[in-house]
């Protein structure tokens, strides 16, 4: 029922007990009346229609009507704790929030932000205003454009086979195998030292383009295969008018590093994701992760 | 080789994310970033982090996996060049450690392999 407010039949929506038959998820903070109602497609395939809930005069949540069955806490740990599960949820977590952004500057809540209730989301919530109206302001205009360094390994990463075949029990033949492993070694060393500083004029002329950026860990070998070493996970924020520069000055620094076996990857836009959290963070980290009670 | 997994072609209009979304990228961002706010249905993101280890992602924050007592990537040569070094030198180490048996081997029973023996 689009252009209607928001409605929810069957349930009071001030009801504050645990025991509701539907959870609220929230996917983001956004700009009040940024739209009415997001498509079908959007939000969890069991709940309803992706709505927004008004907070104050200028902001609303994107928020969906969940069935508790499927979203009560130990509904939800079991389901998360499987991992083609919790990709399922990821993405549409994500894509609910990509699509919301296309009406306007969205703040991303992490997965799994969920109340029982409008009432209690809407104390929740506008309990950081603050933090939501300055967010907005922060990435208005602006995306996040992920760019990742890696150095392909050629083939000499596993040990070099011992000489089994050396015949007799010459002492030679053992320190001719230890000098070949210490000059792979400093190849190795070499060339990780060439694709580091690769990957800093990488960041360094994303960063003339970019108004803010993050340094992320980099993945693993498992994400990333054993053949690529991922030397940087940078994500920049940047005026959305400039992409096609960073493309451009990112394609340059990528050619010049060409010659080192070092890959630049680029991917975007994304929702700011990574430039939302609240700029005078450590007052707040007692209220991240652990300390949800 | 270089590679550039998005086409400048796209206008200034909002393209709705990246066309390659891996999970990793995803999960890193859906579980650590912004504004947290302390639901109702309690999902520790913490629990979730745990999870995503299993699945064998680094997505965690240093901060949050410091408090859950993880701190792998100071020995993983993928995250710290100082840890490479000395996986380097671990790794070195080793092959001497290999080598030397080998040898005190070869000498005690000529040649330890039997296999080419004719």
């Amino acid at each position: 029922m689009p252009g209607l407010p928001r409605t929810t039949p069957g349930r009071s929506a001030d009801q504050p007990c645990s025991d509701v038959a539907s959870a609220l998820w929230v996917f983001a903070v956004c700009h009040a009346g940024a739209f009415a109602e997001l498509p079908s497609g959007a939000g969890h395939p069991e709940g309803g229609p992706v709505t927004l809930l008004r907070l104050d005069d200028l902001l609303s949540a994107v928020v969906q009507d969940v069935p508790s069955s499927r979203f009560s806490e130990e509904v939800l740990k079991q389901r998360l704790a499987d991992p083609g599960e919790l990709e399922s949820c990821a993405r549409t977590h994500h894509r609910t929030v990509t699509a919301a952004a296309e009406h306007g500057p969205v703040v991303p809540l992490p997965l799994a932000t969920l109340f029982n209730g409008e009432a209690r989301a809407r104390a929740a919530l506008c309990a950081r205003l603050p933090h939501f109206h300055a967010a907005l302001t922060r990435v208005r205009g602006r995306e996040e454009w992920a760019v990742k360094v890696s150095l392909r390994q050629t083939g000499t990463a596993s040990a070099p086979s011992a000489p089994q075949d050396a015949p007799g029990g010459q002492a030679g033949a053992g320190r001719a195998y230890l000098t070949r492993v210490r000059g792979r070694e400093r190849e190795r060393v070499a060339r990780h030292e060439q694709a580091v500083a690769a990957a800093a004029r990488v960041h360094r002329a994303a960063s003339a383009l970019a108004v803010e950026s993050v340094q992320r860990r980099p993945h693993s070998p498992q994400i990333t295969g054993k053949d690529r070493l991922q030397l940087m996970n940078a994500a920049y924020l940047v005026d959305r008018g400039r992409a096609l520069d960073l493309a451009t000055v990112l394609q340059r620094a990528g050619a010049d590093a060409a010659s080192a076996d070092v890959e630049v990857e680029v991917s975007g836009p994304w929702v700011p994701y990574s430039f939302t959290e609240p700029v005078e963070a450590p007052d707040d980290s007692p209220e991240r992760a652990g300390s949800r009670t | 080789m270089t590679q550039l997994d998005f086409t400048p072609a796209g206008s200034a209009a909002y393209t709705p994310g990246p066309s390659t979304t891996n999970l990793a990228d995803i999960l890193e961002r859906v579980l650590d970033k912004g504004i947290v706010i302390a639901g109702d249905i309690k999902i520790d993101l913490l629990d979730i982090e745990l999870l995503t280890i299993r699945l064998r992602l680094f997505v965690s924050s240093v901060e949050t996996a410091k408090r859950a007592g993880i701190d792998w990537w100071e020995t993983d040569p993928a995250l710290s060049s100082r840890a490479a070094e000395s996986a380097l030198a671990q790794e070195n180490r080793e092959l001497r450690e290999r080598v030397a048996a080998l040898e005190e081997g070869a000498g005690d029973d000529d040649g330890g392999e039997t296999g080419e023996g004719s």
